[in-house]
């Protein structure tokens, strides 16, 4: 993996819903942890399509629950992040870090 | 007051339109999440509310698999358009030299009137017929993307139909009406092929789901 490999703006959020949800991380519970925190609707079909192309980059990992009768009789896939997950979600966090270190983004662009 | 769980369902035609463009191994966990929120929405907000939702959340997600289709897929997507294609010429040059083939063998030409409306009709049914066969073709290759692919595919002979026609539009008349209907009934059928497909796909896929627990 490339030291340069940094996450999407909302790679970078769903991420970020994971490790607050913990054990709880399945589309239902990141779709809302999403909207109440950055007051932002999004749309399952986003949250899945983003998922699964961080699975495919192995930063998250996902297993099968077992059926509910309010799901319809369907499965929850629970998400968590893995170890290249966590380093990539700090890599990207150090170079926002360092990128606005220095501004005055609330006085100078406001 | 305990909340009593929702016995309201969503909108079908919501569900079979998401059912309709979800990849297999995302099907599972996106309905159940819409079920889920809609079941949850419905007992605390009301049905009418729930039903709003679900249609948005639809719709979104239905925009969101189309453009990731383009995104992850690309080259299964124009390779199967580019194949659909060759099928094409390949299906009407064959059926129409067939028709009228048959139409020599059988002698119809020494009557006009039967001769024309043969070999009208019969392309027409070849019209019809060809692309929906041709869309299944193609949907069974695009295992997974079958409504992306043969939207996409429709959408190209549509706009290619359409352009041919204007550019013929002096030489049209009333006799050219069922032909130029079929011309864009043709794209639809390709949709209905790959919609098809799916469908059985999708069924097949419930079955083992239907053991697991």
């Amino acid at each position: 993996m490339s030291n340069r490999d940094y996450l999407g703006e909302f790679e970078h959020i769903v991420v970020l819903a994971l490790l607050r949800l913990g054990d709880r991380a399945y589309g239902v519970t990141v779709r809302q942890e999403i909207e109440a925190r950055t007051s932002r609707e999004v749309s399952i079909g986003a949250i899945y399509a983003t998922l699964d192309r961080l699975e495919a980059k192995g930063y998250v990992k996902s297993r099968l629950g077992d059926p509910t009768p309010e799901r319809g009789g369907r499965s929850k896939r629970f998400f968590r992040v893995s170890a290249k997950g966590v380093k990539a979600v700090n890599r990207t966090h150090r170079a926002l870090q360092s990128m606005t270190s220095g501004l005055d983004l609330v006085r100078s662009y406001s | 007051m305990m909340t009593k769980p929702s016995l309201v369902q969503p909108p079908r035609l919501a569900v079979w339109l998401v059912n309709l463009f979800t990849p297999y191994e995302q099907s599972e966990s996106i309905l159940g999440d819409l079920f889920e929120e809609f079941s949850d929405l419905a007992s605390k907000s009301g049905e009418a509310l729930a039903r709003r939702w679900f249609w948005r959340q639809s719709v979104k997600t239905v925009a969101h698999l189309i453009a990731t289709g383009f995104l992850v897929v690309p080259w299964l997507i124009a390779g199967t358009v580019v194949g659909g294609w060759l099928l094409c010429w390949v299906f009407y040059w064959s059926t129409q030299k067939a028709v009228v083939a048959l139409l020599y063998k059988y002698q119809v030409y020494a009557h006009i009137d039967a001769y024309v409306f043969w070999l009208i009709y019969a392309v027409l049914i070849e019209r019809l017929i060809e692309p929906f066969i041709i869309g299944c073709i193609i949907a069974v290759a695009a295992k997974g993307r079958e409504m992306v692919v043969t939207m996409t595919f429709g959408l190209i002979i549509g706009v290619w139909s359409g352009a041919g026609l204007a550019h013929f539009r002096p030489h049209w008349s009333e006799s050219n009406f069922p032909l130029l209907l079929t011309t864009f009934v043709s794209p639809v059928m390709f949709v209905i092929g790959g919609g098809i497909v799916r469908e059985i796909r999708s069924a097949m896929s419930r079955r083992p789901s239907a053991t697991h627990s």
